[in-house]
């Protein structure tokens, strides 16, 4: 086993597992802490799929800035903050659904073949290039979509609002 | 750079995440945690655009990154509206329980 089939093998690992414990978990606060592990983890996988420019912005936008709203949500929502959750239970039906769903996936894979690629990994600056170039104007579609969310938002939370 | 890795792998981590994904949306009632089931989906898809553009052996492969780029902006602004959403819910009924929001049920 090369090292890096290694390295994916226990990154792969370290997400399924801190996902699943991020659901699980009692306590709102906790789940923040497996999700920004979660976070960290995707972006170590961005890196080893020689994504850097990706790996960086997923540690920025994700594990920094997300994180930390969904710790202002918890603080600003409950009196304690480490309260727990009342107990949901898995419940068989979601379980099968989610199963099937994964099974259903992973049994399509088989269609792909088993021809090895090498990873490819590009440059920066022709990742700059085909974003403010190529897809330009979705670029700048989505600065006036997070403008819209950022209006919509102060709009919902704002004072004196019934 | 050659590697051993193969994209099926990778794939299968993804079906894996949707999965978690799909349980969270399915079994959770807290708002915040519909939103990280949401999330953890998201991120999964994000993820796909990533493996192919890796794997792929042309440089239009590189749009997959772009498109990377513009879904993590996408989901980050899901979050900040998703959490105005239940600030503006915890002021209205004092809970972010969503069994408890029916208001728009026949």
């Amino acid at each position: 086993m090369s090292l890096e089939e290694l390295a994916f093998l226990v990154l792969a690992v370290i997400a399924l597992v801190t996902a699943a414990a991020a659901l699980l978990v009692r306590e709102l606060v906790h789940t923040i802490l497996w999700v920004a592990i979660f976070f960290v983890d995707l972006a170590a996988i961005y890196f080893l799929l020689e994504a850097p420019f990706l790996g960086v912005l997923q540690l920025g936008v994700y594990a920094g800035a997300v994180t930390v709203l969904l710790l202002f949500g918890v603080m600003t929502t409950r009196k304690r903050i480490f309260a727990r959750e009342a107990v949901t239970g898995i419940g068989a039906t979601p379980l099968a659904l989610a199963l099937i769903t994964f099974v259903f996936l992973v049994s399509a894979l088989g269609e792909l073949g088993t021809s090895e690629q090498p990873i490819r990994s590009y440059d920066p600056s022709y990742l700059s290039t085909n974003l403010f170039q190529t897809n330009g104007p979705w670029l700048l579609l989505l600065g006036l979509i997070m403008l819209a969310s950022v209006s919509g938002s102060i709009y919902l939370v704002r004072e004196g609002r019934e | 750079m050659t590697t051993t890795l193969v994209l099926s792998g990778f794939l299968a981590l993804s079906a894996g995440l949707l999965g978690i994904s799909i349980f969270g949306i399915l079994t959770r009632r807290n708002f915040i945690l519909l939103l990280i089931s949401i999330e953890i989906g998201m991120n999964a898809a994000i993820l796909n655009f990533v493996y192919f553009a890796a794997f792929s052996g042309a440089s239009t492969g590189l749009t997959g990154q772009a498109i990377a780029v513009v879904l993590i902006g996408f989901a980050a602004t899901e979050i900040a509206v998703g959490l105005a959403i239940v600030l503006a819910l915890n002021r209205l009924k004092g809970t972010i329980n969503v069994a408890q929001s029916n208001e728009l049920k026949l």
